[in-house]
């Protein structure tokens, strides 16, 4: 059993993963069609937008994330707390979401904040307003990290930079952000690989922009949708997609390792707070306003939008949309999104638990790589993999076919490799703390393997658990990247309803869609919330 | 003049008062020693000389000119002073020689090189110009330290717990090497410690701290002598400290009763008694204690007996056939008697 169970894993993921890629792969041609790729000036155009739009979104979420994770860690803001919760809502909050909130505020035509400055002064179609989106969605990423360094430095760190004569403003330049800039960094570089990887943003923004703004993700998918013609095609792109991202995480692990600087840890007071004195009103009112702005005002808009009789036309309410939410097609959606997420989520916990059960590096290597892969690369490669039945031959004469294109299960998979990676790491991180004395004290007790696991070590690792299981299904639950590719026809999850109705036919149906869904996700958020604390009271 | 001068400066965090109406004087060239227990306020002193934490009431003064009274204040940068932290604080992120010439860069001083090599070389580290912080030693990153304080020529050091991290053979060298520099440099020093050894070895004037104020600010062999209260003598001397009464030519703790020396005189009444642990004699005359512990120390034994709860410490070579359990005759040579 337990040489049998990381191998049969190990296969499983060979099987689902990397063996699809490959055929990616060779679908793409060799280097020779890559080059021929590379010749039209379509495909560089994609290229150049995803890595533009991409940079754009490190920049925005730089530029916001260090004030704000500064703010947050070494001021006396006013309301603190609620922040800190506000800044890093957009990482439970499906990027698109965020995409209709700001296109029902700043179209050209009837945006609320375009009237408000004056018709087609603001536009937020283009690559400017998709690297935006995308950097205020992807915030979290850099104000996360930034925050954890800043709490790290020792204050005396500062000081001795005052006491050698640095003013303030001196010592946050040459002392504060050089020992914060690997992390921030690093976290600029994650929301780099998250924006050349989706998928929702540039299509909804990009794709009516005047003149188009295609990015890699956009252009794959408008070739899927040609047909076997335009699949080799879609998979050279693909290759371009997945070289950028595996180029940047390198990069900057390759940074991570060569640039580290140990930050030793203060006398234990933890990070100092400074009093913002005279301009704490200022500052916070400044603070405050750009949150409002940039994070609660497009989520807001999305509400109103549900509420307007006809779309762009701000000011009166009614509730006659919100039939959709009771449509059949609504309904069947809803099912299939919250099926396919519930299994995903209880598959990323099972499965993650025991590969890190079984403490193989290489496993959990494995496994942890569909992350880095970005979710359309990945569910094409699924595509031109189970595109055709596979069939098995066992025993010489039990004959079974695979045929898994074009039907959820594909769907469910996918899901599950992407997120995998989620469920291993809370699981092994958990084990890496779990104290072992308790099993063990269990197996001198009598208990049984089995039993000494359930009593002894599952209790340790139950919270990380279940707080990857809810975070994958939260994801899952509103996935559109992968989900646009991979639904069967004529099916629907939540991702590609919402995502159909906004882009060709319904936006206010879609907004109501979309503001169940938002409550949803904040009922659950607060759930999630009084349940840590729960379990750290404990 | 006075190089640094706090007149009744008092802190609290939250509801605790951390310094209490501390008022402390340091005199050009001198170097003051504050000493105490763990907690009782000494960084919080230091940081306020500094400017890194702002005292609630108070007036602080260097050189003459006030820097903080409540209303003025004048930031850490611009008082002119040199810093050593306990926790070394070299930044990780630079060379020695980047971390040594930043107080000068911030000046715009010339000849930056050469004055941190002179710098350097006070420490003895010239060798190590070009390592990165983490490819030195504690006692290597505390002279960087040194170096990074002193480079700048500040007119006053201050010295937090500088060698309390360093094993002990390391700890009697920089000691060494603070009192040369200071020779050398003649710069006014406050050095913040709870060693009483480095205190008295160092120190021109001994400031002993008890929950947030200056018990005694006295030279290192009159503090050691002639202690000001109780805590000083317990703290600095180690020496035995009984609380009970005096009557007539007795003094008597936990009910039991010890003659007190000849020529000690006081009233009546509830004392408190300081013997140092030299001056304890065993196995003359007086009350019999118990004989708890017996502690080979090399050059001497420390004999261990119970006095009710507490224990009366006493340091000799006589006895050396006594065992524990044994009641042994206590009896003191010299004593102090404080009134409460
Ligand atoms: N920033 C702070 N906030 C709250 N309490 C503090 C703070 N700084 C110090 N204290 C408290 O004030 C008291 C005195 O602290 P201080 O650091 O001055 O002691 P110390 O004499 O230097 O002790 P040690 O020898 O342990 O360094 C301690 O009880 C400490 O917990
Ligand atoms: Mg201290």
């Amino acid at each position: 059993m337990k040489r049998l169970i990381p191998a049969a894993l190990g296969a499983l993921l060979v099987a689902t993963v990397f063996v699809p890629l490959g055929l990616l792969l060779s679908r793409s041609g060799g280097p020779g069609e890559w080059l021929e790729a590379w010749r039209s000036a379509e495909s560089r155009h994609a290229l150049a937008g995803t890595l533009l739009t991409s940079a754009g979104a490190a920049l925005v979420a730089l530029g916001l994330g260090l004030p704000f994770a500064w703010l947050i860690v070494r001021t006396d803001v006013v309301a603190r707390g609620a922040l800190k919760t506000v800044v890093t809502l957009p990482s439970a909050i499906p990027p698109y979401l965020w995409t209709m909130g700001w296109i029902a505020l700043a179209n050209p035509k009837s945006g609320w904040l375009t009237l408000l400055v004056g018709r087609d002064r603001l536009d937020v179609y283009g690559s400017a307003g998709i690297a935006f989106v995308l950097g205020t969605s992807a915030l979290p990423l850099v104000v996360l990290a930034t925050a954890a360094a800043l709490e790290r430095i020792d204050p005396a760190l500062e000081e001795a930079a005052r006491l050698s004569g640095a003013t303030a403003w001196e010592t946050f330049r040459h002392v504060t952000l050089p020992l914060i800039a690997p992390a921030m960094l690093s976290g600029a570089a994650l929301v780099f690989v998250f924006a050349s990887a989706s998928f929702g943003v540039p299509y909804l923004l990009g794709v009516p922009a005047n003149p188009p703004a295609p990015t890699l993700t956009t252009r794959i998918y408008a070739e899927v949708l040609m047909g076997e013609s335009g699949l080799s095609r879609a998979a050279s792109s693909s290759v371009q997609l997945l070289l950028v991202a595996v180029g940047v995480l390198s990069i900057n692990a390759w940074l991570a390792r060569a640039g580290r600087v140990r930050l030793p840890r203060g006398k234990g007071l933890g990070a100092k707070v400074s009093a913002l004195g005279r301009s704490r009103g200022l500052i916070s009112a400044l603070a405050w306003t750009t949150v409002l702005l940039v994070i609660l005002l497009p989520l807001g808009a999305v509400f109103l939008t549900g509420l307007q009789p006809t779309w762009g036309q701000w000011g009166s309410f009614t509730l006659k949309h919100w039939g959709v939410v009771l449509q059949p097609r609504t309904v069947a959606a809803a099912g299939v999104s919250v099926l396919l997420a519930a299994g995903a989520a209880l598959l990323v916990g099972a499965v993650g638990l025991l590969i890190a059960l079984s403490r193989r590096r290489w496993l959990e290597t494995l496994a942890d790589a569909p992350s880095a892969i970005p979710g359309t690369v990945l569910a094409l490669a699924l595509l031109v993999a189970f595109s055709r039945d596979l069939r098995f031959i066992a025993f010489e004469r039990v004959a079974f076919v695979l045929a898994l294109g074009n039907t959820v299960w594909l769907l469910l998979l996918s899901y599950v490799v992407k997120h995998l990676a989620l469920g291993v790491r809370s699981a092994s991180d958990a084990l890496a703390q779990a104290d072992p004395t308790l099993a063990e004290a269990a197996r001198l007790s009598g208990a049984g393997p089995l039993r000494a696991f359930v009593d002894g070590v599952l209790p340790q690792v139950r919270g990380a658990l279940v707080g990857a299981v809810l975070l994958t299904f939260f994801t899952c639950v509103s996935e559109l990247t992968m989900s646009v590719l991979l639904i069967p026809t004529g099916g629907d999850v939540l991702g590609t309803l919402l995502f159909e109705l906004q882009s060709y036919a319904d936006p206010a149906s879609a907004a109501v869609i979309a503001s169940a869904l938002l409550l949803i996700v904040l009922a659950a958020l607060v759930l999630q919330n009084l349940a840590t604390r729960r379990a750290e009271a404990r | 003049m006075a190089a640094v001068e706090l007149i009744e400066i008092e802190k609290a965090f939250g509801a605790t008062s951390v310094v209490k109406k501390l008022s402390l004087t340091v005199r050009e060239g001198e170097l003051v020693a504050l000493l105490g227990p763990s907690g009782c306020g000494k960084t919080t002193t230091l940081r306020m000389i500094a400017g890194l934490e702002r005292p609630d009431r108070g007036v602080v003064k260097l050189g003459g000119q006030l820097v903080d009274d409540g209303r003025a204040f004048v930031a850490p940068e611009r008082r002119g002073l040199g810093m050593v932290f306990q926790s070394y604080a070299i930044w990780p992120h630079k060379s020695v020689f980047e971390n040594v010439a930043y107080p000068l860069q911030l000046k715009g001083a010339s000849n930056v090189e050469a004055a941190v090599k002179e710098a350097l070389g006070w420490v003895r580290l010239e060798a190590y110009l070009h390592r990165r912080p983490h490819e030195l030693s504690g006692g290597q990153l505390q002279r960087v330290a040194l170096a990074r304080a002193l480079v700048g020529q500040p007119k006053v050091l201050l010295l937090d717990e500088p060698l309390s991290n360093l094993d002990v053979a390391l700890r009697e060298e920089l000691r060494g090497e603070i009192a040369s520099l200071r020779a050398k440099l003649g710069t006014t020093m406050i050095l913040v410690t709870h060693d009483q050894a480095e205190a008295l070895a160092l120190a021109d004037q001994v400031a002993v701290m008890n929950k947030g104020v200056i018990e005694q600010l006295a030279a290192p062999d009159v503090v050691y002598r002639e202690p000001a209260t109780p805590f000083v003598a317990g703290f600095v001397g180690g020496a035995n400290v009984l609380v009970g009464e005096v009557q007539g030519t007795s003094f008597i703790s936990e009910g039991v009763s010890f003659a007190l020396p000849a020529g000690t005189v006081a009233p009546p009444g509830p004392h408190t008694l300081v013997v140092r642990s030299e001056d304890v004699v065993l196995g003359a005359e007086g009350p019999l204690l118990p004989l708890q512990a017996r502690l080979f120390m090399g050059s001497a034994t420390e004999y261990r007996l119970g006095l009710g709860d507490s224990v009366v410490r006493a340091v000799g070579s006589a006895l050396s056939h006594a065992r524990p359990g044994q009641l042994t005759p206590v009896s003191f040579r010299s004593v102090r008697l404080y009134a409460p």
